[in-house]
């Protein structure tokens, strides 16, 4: 039980480090998963540890949200590939004027 | 007969709003058969009006339509009335209006804005029968106000000329100077009275304050300022010599027939307050004396035909304020009413001439016009004659009445002050004559080729003036009883301080006395500008200039408050105002560019951003 927490908490920092120090928007998703299932790790066990299966339930919505998004985020980071041959997030800040 | 005097009453904004939204679509021959026939029948349903209330012996009729402004403390109704004193005023203003409209048809042909000048007109009618029909103080000013505005407009209806421009100008702003004097009386009166309607104001007046109390002084006299601005009276004058500068039937039709009466007929309408404030009226005949004075030395001296009209109508308003002084009222109506035929032929024989000539209005560039205006000139002369006082035309038994009214009274000063004004009446207004219609025909290049007597359309309605200039005055005079027109406007009161004897009609000291001066005037011009016109020089300058009121205007109040405009402009207003506003801006903006710096567009500082915040927020709830 302490163990996964812990798994789950390592996790999420894996995914803050990963978004924070890389500049691969690949990695960025990469990075978005992991922390997206280390929240899915501790609802299962919290739903586990109390009895309650609500939180296995939000496991799924959850699956199927990170689903959607990847699949958006994919396409914008295919159609920025397009446009600028590279994927390198630091170079898109163009957004801000 | 509500409904009638409505349909009188609007039928002029009716036609004022089609001419608005047809102007641009409608034929200029059509425009101005509209514009006619509407005052056309405004001015027939007064009459019918009048000849039911004769008939029936009821000569008041009150209609209160709705109420404007509906609050719990004000009842502002608005309320018309219909006596004796207003059916004058209504049938002088639409009988004019009406001739001068037809007039303006043949005057105006050249002008492309023909529409709007109808529309403009229409609705100095409608403004004008407002202030006249008006039995609330308040909706009075509404007409009064409206006129104003009708006045402004037609004033600058030449707006691409700069003159006329400013000349409008100049009229709206000395006019607000009344203006501010008759809104402070109705508030005045609101608070004395909790009402502005006429009836009611007046029936408490007379019970509340005794004559020659503080309160009711200042309440005339307030009334009386705002009579002054519009009435051109001195100081306030300076406005209408200047309001020249508008078309000639608009100077005939509301700056000498109809609007600038509206003084008059305010304190006539007003009388019953006047009368318990008999400093105020000994006031008003001051005034009204001085400025009849001073204007008619000041038309002596002008060049240009219209504004010796101009002053001469200044001069007639004084006259007829010098009655008011002296409570004739009835004398005063019946000159403003005399005044209104005359002015107007004087003004429509003048605007022959300007219209044949193409626009000259200077009379050193006319003399011996009478060969080529054969029937203009005859029509002049009438005007000229009848304004002098020549008996039995129409200002010998007004302007007669006016100073018999002060030689009774006993203002011996008012009197021959009168009398000299009387006398230069007849002076200027021959010499116009004689400048513009004898002596050598003077033709130059700008002359137009073929010079013609004015077209019927414009000669007609100067006829009939000229018929009523020559008769009008016999409404005035009855044998054995007492004139018609003094028995009806008595059932309001309005009647003479000393009242005459019915039988009374001799030539008495005052009579001769002014036929004396009238004739003097007439023929004395009349010699001096034919055959000794080798002894004159120019128009003394002092005159010319109006005794050069307008530059004491100028210097004396208009440029001293341009100069601390400019100086408040200049250095108040950008270094204190604004900096402060700066100050602000600035503040604001270098805050906010201290925060920009944190929007970079590089997602992981976003990122980061939002970790540190998150770390906070979690801080934060596990601490409480």
């Amino acid at each position: 039980m302490d163990l996964l927490f812990f798994a789950s908490t390592a996790l999420f920092a894996i995914g803050i480090c990963g978004i924070l120090t890389g500049r691969n928007a690949l990695i960025f998703f990469l990075s978005i998963e992991m922390m997206l299932n280390a929240a899915n790790l501790l609802f299962v066990l919290f739903a586990r540890h109390w009895g309650n299966y609500t939180g296995q339930m939000w496991v799924f919505f959850v699956l199927v949200v990170a689903a959607a998004e990847a699949a958006v985020g994919l396409a914008i980071v295919i159609n920025l590939f397009r446009s600028r041959q590279r994927v390198d997030v630091d170079q898109f800040n163009r957004l801000r004027e | 007969m509500d409904i009638a005097m409505c349909f009188a009453l609007f039928i002029p904004l009716l036609g004022f709003l089609f001419l608005v939204a047809c102007s641009g679509h409608i034929q200029r021959h059509s425009a101005g058969i509209v514009a006619c026939s509407t005052i056309f029948l405004s001015f027939l349903t007064f009459a019918v009006l009048l000849g039911i209330s004769l008939y029936t012996g009821q000569h008041r009729e009150q209609v209160t339509l709705f109420n404007w402004i509906p609050m719990a403390q004000m009842k502002a109704d608005f309320a018309l009335a219909l006596d004796p004193l207003s059916f004058l005023m209504c049938l002088i203003v639409t009988g004019v209006s009406f001739l001068i409209h037809v007039y303006s048809i043949g005057y105006m042909e050249e002008e492309p804005d023909f529409a709007r000048y109808f529309a403009f007109l229409n609705f100095f009618v409608f403004a004008m029968l407002l202030l006249a029909l008006a039995g609330d103080l308040l909706l009075l000013f509404v007409g009064w106000e409206g006129v104003g505005i009708a006045s402004y407009l037609l004033i600058g209806f030449w707006y691409e000329r700069p003159k006329a421009a400013a000349a409008a100008t100049k009229a709206f702003v000395v006019n607000r100077i009344g203006d501010l004097g008759l809104l402070l009386a109705i508030l005045l009166s609101f608070h004395l009275f909790g009402t502005t309607n006429m009836d009611a104001m007046f029936g408490q007046a007379i019970h509340q304050f005794s004559p020659d109390s503080m309160t009711m002084t200042i309440l005339t006299a307030l009334l009386f300022i705002g009579a002054m601005g519009k009435s051109a009276q001195l100081p306030l004058h300076i406005w209408l010599a200047d309001a020249m500068e508008g078309p000639t039937p608009v100077s005939a039709l509301i700056h000498a027939a109809t609007m600038v009466t509206a003084g008059v007929y305010l304190v006539v309408r007003m009388h019953p307050l006047f009368l318990l404030a008999p400093d105020t009226l000994m006031c008003i005949g001051v005034i009204g004396g001085v400025t009849s004075l001073f204007a008619a030395l000041a038309a002596v001296g002008q060049s240009e035909l219209k504004r010796v009209l101009a002053y001469s109508t200044i001069s007639q308003l004084g006259l007829m304020f010098l009655a008011c002084g002296v409570g004739a009222f009835y004398a005063a109506m019946f000159h403003l009413m005399t005044h209104a035929f005359m002015k107007a032929l004087l003004f429509l024989s003048a605007g022959n001439v300007i219209h044949m000539l193409h626009g000259k209005i200077d009379m050193k560039d006319m003399g011996g016009l009478s060969k080529v205006f054969t029937k203009t000139h005859i029509f002049f002369l009438i005007g000229v004659f009848a304004m002098a006082g020549i008996p039995p035309l129409a200002a010998f038994f007004s302007k007669d009445l006016i100073l018999e009214q002060e030689y009774e009274a006993g203002f011996k000063t008012l009197f021959y002050i009168g009398i000299t004004s009387s006398l230069l009446t007849g002076f200027y207004l021959m010499r116009a004559y004689c400048l513009t219609f004898l002596g050598p025909l003077k033709i130059d290049s700008s002359t137009p080729r073929s010079l013609n007597e004015a077209p019927q359309v414009m000669l007609w309605p100067v006829g009939i003036l000229a018929f009523l200039s020559l008769t009008a005055g016999f409404m005035g005079f009855a044998f054995g009883k007492k004139p018609f027109l003094e028995r009806f406007l008595a059932e309001v009161g309005v009647t003479l301080s000393e009242p005459l004897p019915p039988t009374d009609f001799i030539f008495s000291f005052e009579t001769w006395l002014s036929i004396f001066v009238a004739v003097l005037g007439v023929g004395g011009a009349f010699l001096l500008y034919t055959r000794f016109k080798g002894l004159l020089g120019s128009p003394i300058a002092i005159l010319q200039r109006a005794f050069y009121l307008d530059e004491i205007f100028w210097y004396g109040i208009a440029y001293p408050l341009r100069w601390v405009s400019k100086f408040v402009g200049s250095c108040i207003e950008p270094k204190i105002f604004e900096g402060m506003l700066q100050l602000v801006a600035h503040s604001a903006q270098g805050i906010a560019k201290e925060f920009q710096k944190l929007q970079n567009g590089q997602i992981r500082s976003y990122a980061a951003l939002m970790v540190v915040g998150s770390l906070f927020l979690l801080l934060y709830l596990s601490a409480i």
